[in-house]
């Protein structure tokens, strides 16, 4: 029972940290219609930033964080002004690769700045916990928690607030929403902001265990876009539960079957979930017309 | 009167795509010899190997991205397989090479072929993302699977051996390269020109109207993916063979997206589109950048070039590079004639 519960508590902190990334993804794919390959290499960059800042002021490492989130608010702003913002007319192949060339960018941008070494981040906070048997640091029940209420007040602000409802419109329909008065590009660009903010923040959730380094995020960067698919691409909370889902189904997996082949059977398992629900487990089927 | 053309050179004009990637051909085939005479460095030969390792592969996944219209991001990892099996094969069970180059193309197009499965009930990000899952299983195979596969240290293979008993050396291997390249841009050419390449292209365009033509959509895209993995497998042997190691890290999702990138900066369905931008996304960064002064000694500068350039190449050129000498002409034919009209007036 207690090896239970302690799964459970660690898959739902490494579902958090799926979910905030994918969250990410959804919101730009929703907004500009891309897939944002290079949201892990921007959260990357920031986690740098991040650690630069904590070695030279000595802050506390959640102040770090809130700083680190305001500069990858800053860094999706100017990705969204100076390079999608002009992509509007572009195929969505050709998007999509656009996004890559990000990926380069920033992983070049980010040795010359930082250096190649990895660099340690400090946890939030320090100490453990036993509930029922399990044993839980401080800092994963904070992230656990860190985790939800964003999401619970992300998607709140989405359904009742008036940002939301531009959010939801211009995804449904860019140039009704355009037509509208809604100022579709500074929803773009804040989706963008926002994507970055929250993949910096998951980035800083996993920098303890993993060290602050230049693949730190391809692991996360793959399965929230897996969550993405299995989720389906048409609703804001299909990726996020999905994210969840693939946290729990991973830890199980790697617990009960095989730890060196999970991420494996995961994989075949969504391939075969997305063979019989094309569109994702909350995906709607989208008619299509001859 | 007209001139009486040399008669070679009507040969040339007749045969016209087929005698360019001859010529091609046939220009890279001198590259060894330059480099016999130290005219060119041993490097430099290292990577326009890789870029036309590379230029196949990408020539494949062209097929599949340009003339019918899927996405897929596992174009590594099934490189991956084919390095794998040709070195598992050579180097292990001592087969001839003629005999490990089939396995390793036909298994790598079986598990292709799969995959064409999966493509016929999703489509587009989530085609995409699937097959990139399938990329992070096989990278996964290539780690863990370490009886055949020797884990995270690599494998190592030799230069290959053709018929049993001519070693090919590093130029010998090399030339073998620009063979195989040519023979697949011919290949190409005619799989676009014939039934197929239309069935294919029709199939881009609407997938009803083609079903309406009676195009069996069940065949083409299955072939269509079978004949871009075959490819990238085939592609995978020869590097194996060329630059004779082979390590999971090498086959992730960067190289898959880079070969999507050498298809967009160069042209998409365009052949020589293709080798072009296979010459600028691998080659630039490795043959001038690093050589320049002051930024080859920057850490992330080849990185940071290749990002920019895909980006303004998107932004500003998106029918691809193979065009730009096209709009040259006719950019220069544009400013005659208003040089002309400036001269009727005066």
């Amino acid at each position: 029972m207690s090896i239970f519960i302690q799964i459970l508590l660690n898959s739902l902190e490494t579902g958090g940290v799926y979910a905030l990334a994918s969250l990410g993804i959804i919101l730009i794919f929703r907004t500009s219609n891309t897939t944002n390959y290079a949201q892990g290499s921007i959260s990357m960059f920031n986690a740098f930033i991040a650690t630069y800042i904590l070695m030279g002021t000595g802050l506390p490492a959640f102040a770090v964080a809130i700083l680190a989130m305001l500069s990858a608010f800053l860094v999706g702003v100017l990705v969204d002004r100076i390079v999608i913002s002009r992509a509007q007319k572009v195929n969505p192949v050709s998007k999509q690769i656009i996004t890559l060339g990000l990926i380069m960018i920033f992983l070049g941008l980010a040795p010359m700045l930082f250096g190649t070494d990895p660099l340690q981040f400090p946890r939030f906070i320090y100490g453990a916990h036993t509930i029922m048997g399990a044993n839980i640091s401080y800092n994963a029940i904070l992230n656990i928690i860190i985790g939800i209420v964003i999401m619970i007040f992300l998607f709140l602000m989405l359904q009742k607030s008036k940002w939301g409802l531009a959010v939801r419109a211009t995804a449904s329909n860019d140039i009704v929403a355009r037509m509208m008065g809604i100022p579709t590009p500074l929803i773009t660009m804040g989706s963008w902001a926002i994507a970055a903010s929250l993949g910096t923040l998951a980035a800083l959730m996993i920098a303890p265990t993993s060290s602050v380094n230049l693949s730190m995020m391809d692991g996360v960067q793959i399965i929230a876009l897996l969550a993405c698919v299995l989720g389906g691409f048409q609703t804001f909370y299909g990726p996020v539960v999905a994210a969840y889902i693939i946290g729990f189904a991973s830890n199980f997996i790697s617990f009960y079957i095989s730890s060196v082949w999970s991420d494996s059977i995961l994989y075949v398992l969504i391939l075969i979930t997305i063979l019989f629900k094309p569109n994702g487990l909350f995906g709607k089927k989208i008619v299509k017309k001859v | 009167m007209r001139k009486r053309e040399n008669k070679l050179i009507q040969v040339y004009k007749s045969k016209k795509p087929y005698s360019d990637y001859i010529l091609f051909g046939i220009l890279l085939v001198a590259l060894p010899i330059l480099v016999d005479i130290g005219l060119l460095k041993y490097s430099y030969l290292t990577t326009i190997a890789s870029i036309l390792i590379y230029s196949i592969v990408a020539l494949g996944l062209n097929l599949l991205v340009g003339y019918s219209g899927l996405i897929s991001l596992g174009t590594a990892g099934f490189m991956g397989l084919g390095t794998y099996l040709a070195a598992f094969l050579t180097k292990d069970l001592n087969l001839p090479f003629e005999i490990s180059l089939t396995i390793s193309v036909l298994v790598p197009m079986v598990i292709g072929i799969l995959t064409g499965l999966v493509s016929l009930r999703i489509e587009g990000y989530y085609l995409a993302i699937a097959t990139l899952a399938i990329s992070e299983i096989l990278r996964k195979i290539f780690v863990e699977f370490e009886v055949v596969t020797n884990g995270f240290s690599g494998k190592q293979a030799s230069y290959p051996t053709l018929l049993g008993f001519l070693d090919l050396g590093r130029n010998g291997t090399f030339i073998l390269i620009v063979v195989f390249l040519i023979g697949i841009m011919i290949l190409t050419y005619n799989l676009i020109n014939s039934y197929t390449g239309r069935a294919l292209s029709t199939m881009r365009g609407s997938e009803a109207a083609a079903q309406a033509m009676g195009i069996n959509i069940f065949k083409y895209r299955l072939l269509a993916f079978a004949i871009a993995v075959a490819y990238s497998a085939l592609g995978g042997v020869l590097y194996m063979h060329f630059v004779k190691y082979t390590y999971p890290n090498a086959w992730t999702l960067t190289l898959s997206l880079n070969i999507l990138a050498v298809i967009i900066i160069g042209g998409v369905r365009s052949i020589p589109g293709t080798v072009l931008g296979a010459f600028v996304v691998f080659g630039i960064p490795d043959l001038i950048l690093k050589r320049l002064p002051l930024i080859g000694d920057i850490d992330g500068a080849a990185y940071i070039f290749n990002g920019v350039l895909i980006i303004l190449t998107i932004l500003f050129y998106p029918l691809g590079l193979i065009h730009i000498g096209k709009d040259l002409k006719k950019l220069r034919f544009k400013l005659r004639k208003r040089k002309e009209s400036y001269s009727e007036q005066a």
